[in-house]
């Protein structure tokens, strides 16, 4: 099913769901194919749009919010469990 | 024609947008007498703290500096100062710079007076006076340039960046485009915005002022972590703020600078000192913490509205000031609709424009300006009255901080 989805800047990795999603819903970026989503996504939450290797920044706002701390491919639920960030601990 | 409230035009040439009669400790010792006087007199609201005493520098001068900005603030109408008498901070202190104002205050110190009864006695009767006095004053019609809004957000989720803050950001824009004023803060949650908000200072040397007070934050959260501790003691934003679908200080830091819209910055401020009296438009207030040592903190600014953003919902208000409470989320303010005065999720399902959000929002502010009560008022909210605490922290020479930020790559 395709679910309501938000890309806030178009240099984005990932996009937030407006609805809670479950795992082989899909979601569709303004200007791309539609994204199969591996797992359940709540409400507001991420999903990478583009696959993912560990190390690679996190663009959201259009800005680098963290790094992932796992290869994750696209249609990964991106949260704090796979993605680090480091302002203020280093 | 510009939007106007009506408002307590004060004898310094501020204005109130709330009458109270303020009860202030001096300390904490004072705070039991404080809210029995509060007790006995209508439209008093005792401002009880943690602090006054046992203090030192700059800790203490931030407990110096809140208690007399909430006491000078067009808010609070009349004063009432209650101390204990041994106190670091001098009642005597606190007496002087309101009765500077014009505004109707009284001291009374419990060793003095003999006890809590007699104080109580005597500032219950001199109280009294002062809120007939208050009683009979007016609301005067006032241009919207003389509100200052503080913006806030507490309990965050993804929806607050996308709806609740840029509707914020969008009402704040009208305000100062009509020679009013506002504060962002919290620079612990702006981290990773610093080149974003130096970009629209009004000149180099602000510019520069930012990016040296978010540097300096970001120095006092290093030096507060512990990796010895479990993991959740180092988070930098919550347990809801993960729940509710941001996952960095960056997000949320990103999404938070959106409540400030897009008017330049014209200064950085410190806790709880106003601008000077010809500087209007859009401030940062230089601060970090916890949500009401940050709101204390901008109403010292002179703020005299809130408008507080909230994701997960949030059930608190200020003594002294109302406080707005807006959410992007759909499911939270159903489930707390009687925490909320301001639904912004219309901006989410499509049936609103952030600028019929932005003309709501205004229209709302202007409404609570003149004495609408918010829900926060009205559940009797006052945990946000909070006072700045700074300790063990040494300042460091701001180019040391400008060095480390180069060598992590958060500077050009």
């Amino acid at each position: 099913m395709l679910r309501r989805s938000l890309m806030i800047h178009p240099a984005d990795s990932v996009v937030c769901v407006l609805e809670d999603a479950k795992k082989g819903d899909t979601v569709r970026p303004p200007d791309g194919a539609e994204v199969t989503l591996l797992e359940d996504i709540e409400f507001a939450h991420k999903v990478c749009i583009k696959d993912l290797k560990k190390g690679d920044p996190v663009y959201k706002y259009g800005e680098e919010i963290g790094y992932m701390l796992t290869d994750a491919p696209k249609g990964t639920w991106i949260h704090n469990h796979n993605m680090g960030c480091d302002r203020g601990k280093k | 024609m510009g939007h106007t409230f009506v408002g307590y035009r004060r004898p310094d040439g501020t204005v109130g947008t709330r009458n109270y009669l303020a009860v202030i400790p001096s300390v904490f010792c004072a705070n039991t007498t404080a809210q029995k006087i509060a007790a006995q007199i209508p439209g008093a609201v005792a401002l009880t703290h943690c602090v006054g005493c046992s203090q030192v520098g700059l800790d203490l001068e931030l407990t110096a500096r809140t208690l007399k900005s909430m006491g000078c603030h067009p808010n609070a109408g009349a004063v009432l100062v209650i101390g204990l008498g041994c106190e670091r901070f001098d009642p005597q202190e606190l007496y002087d710079a309101v009765k500077a104002t014009g505004k109707p205050v009284a001291k009374f110190v419990i060793q003095e007076e003999g006890g809590v009864t007699n104080t109580v006695a005597r500032a219950v009767e001199a109280g009294r006076e002062f809120a007939w006095q208050l009683a009979l004053q007016q609301r005067v019609e006032c241009p919207l340039g003389e509100l200052m809004v503080a913006t806030k957000c507490g309990g965050t989720d993804a929806t607050s960046g996308l709806a609740a803050n840029p509707a914020v950001g969008n009402m704040v824009d009208k305000v100062i485009a009509e020679g009013g004023s506002a504060i962002l803060s919290e620079l612990n949650e702006l981290l990773g915005t610093e080149k974003y908000l130096a970009k629209r200072a009004v000149n180099p040397q602000v510019a520069q002022k930012i990016y040296d007070a978010v540097y300096e934050i970001e120095d006092v959260l290093r030096g507060g972590l512990d990796f010895s501790l479990p993991a959740n003691r180092n988070h930098l934003i919550s347990r809801g703020n993960f729940d509710g679908g941001v996952s960095s200080v960056v997000e949320k830091a990103l999404g938070g600078v959106h409540k400030s819209g897009t008017a330049p910055f014209q200064d950085v401020l410190q806790y709880a000192v106003p601008p000077h009296k010809d500087q209007k438009g859009l401030f940062l207030m230089d601060y970090e913490s916890q949500d009401g040592e940050v709101v204390t903190g901008m109403i010292g600014c002179g703020s005299q509205i809130v408008a507080f953003t909230t994701g997960r919902g949030h059930a608190t208000g200020h003594p002294l000031a109302p406080v707005l409470k807006i959410t992007g989320n759909y499911k939270t303010y159903s489930s707390m609709r009687e925490c909320f005065d301001f639904d912004a999720s219309g901006i989410i399902s499509g049936e609103k424009t952030m600028e019929e959000l932005g003309d709501e929002l205004l229209d709302l502010v202007i409404r609570v300006a003149s004495g609408e009560q918010t829900a926060a008022e009205r559940l009797g909210g006052t945990e946000l009255f909070c006072v700045a605490r700074r300790h063990g922290y040494h300042r460091k020479d701001p180019e040391e901080l400008r060095r480390h930020a180069r060598e992590c790559g958060e500077c050009d």
